[in-house]
């Protein structure tokens, strides 16, 4: 249930962003510290190895900003969302329109359900018919 | 090693290497890219700051797993793993770069 992590984890981090940001800059200053330390190893005295260590990170607030706005972000793909909603429109207005097919229509109200059955089925083609063209070009 | 040119990473490959150092076993940020320059022979060093970014997208994706444990310096340290979908990932990454490295070497012997 990986779905159910990601969402977790991208609501979380909305809905706690000073935590997350701490939890990210954990990360990365144990990585510095590691690096540190190897450096260290190989012959460098503290500052030296501190120094090189975080030049060799590169930006820490910069990397730290990004990953945060990684964690912010939509965990599932848009497109495969945004086609299942259309699917699921669809399916709600063709079924709408069967309804409405089969409402009497010898009165007023029976001929505008149907009037809107006809509304919804073409906004629903047009709209369809927009975001295929949209992935065509 | 310092004295080694090092191959820059093309775009992309960095996912399938955390990937593969992932296949490997568990860990954490600073061993993915120390696991990564030892098994391509010392030939690849991954841009540590990018790694990160990296890891999270892999995570967000659902490829990757991650939880806090103790580091062997008894610090803590966030942990990765390779989850199932993330084991298929790898396979079709690898089935791709071989495809893609077997086109390019027929076509630069091309006379």
């Amino acid at each position: 249930m990986q779905w159910i992590k990601a969402t977790r984890q991208f609501l979380r981090a909305w809905r706690h962003p000073d935590e997350t940001a701490r939890e990210v800059e954990t990360e990365l200053r144990f990585h510095v510290e590691m690096r540190a330390r190897a450096n260290i190893e190989e012959g460098m005295t503290p500052d030296e190895a501190r120094l090189a260590a975080q030049q060799s990170f590169g930006d820490f607030d910069q990397i730290k900003i990004s990953c945060c706005e990684i964690k912010r972000g939509f965990p599932f793909d848009l497109k495969a969302l945004r086609m299942g909603v259309f699917i699921a429109v669809a399916c709600l207005a063709g079924g709408f329109a069967v309804v409405a097919v089969n409402l009497p229509h010898d009165n007023l109200f029976g001929v505008l359900w149907q009037l809107a059955a006809i509304a919804v089925l073409m906004c629903t083609f047009l709209v369809g018919r927009r975001n295929i063209r949209r992935r065509h070009d | 090693m310092g004295s080694k040119s090092k191959a820059g990473l093309l775009q992309g490959t960095l996912d399938m290497l955390i990937l593969k150092a992932l296949s490997l076993g568990a860990l954490h940020g600073y061993g993915i890219g120390q696991r990564i320059a030892q098994i391509s022979g010392e030939e690849l060093r991954v841009e540590e700051g990018s790694l990160y970014p990296g890891l999270y997208r892999l995570e967000q994706r659902g490829w990757i797993d991650s939880e806090w444990d103790v580091s062997d310096n008894n610090q803590r340290a966030k942990f990765y793993k390779l989850t199932r979908a993330g084991r298929k990932q790898l396979i079709l990454e690898e089935q791709n770069w071989e495809r893609l490295a077997g086109a390019t070497m027929k076509a630069l012997r091309a006379s």
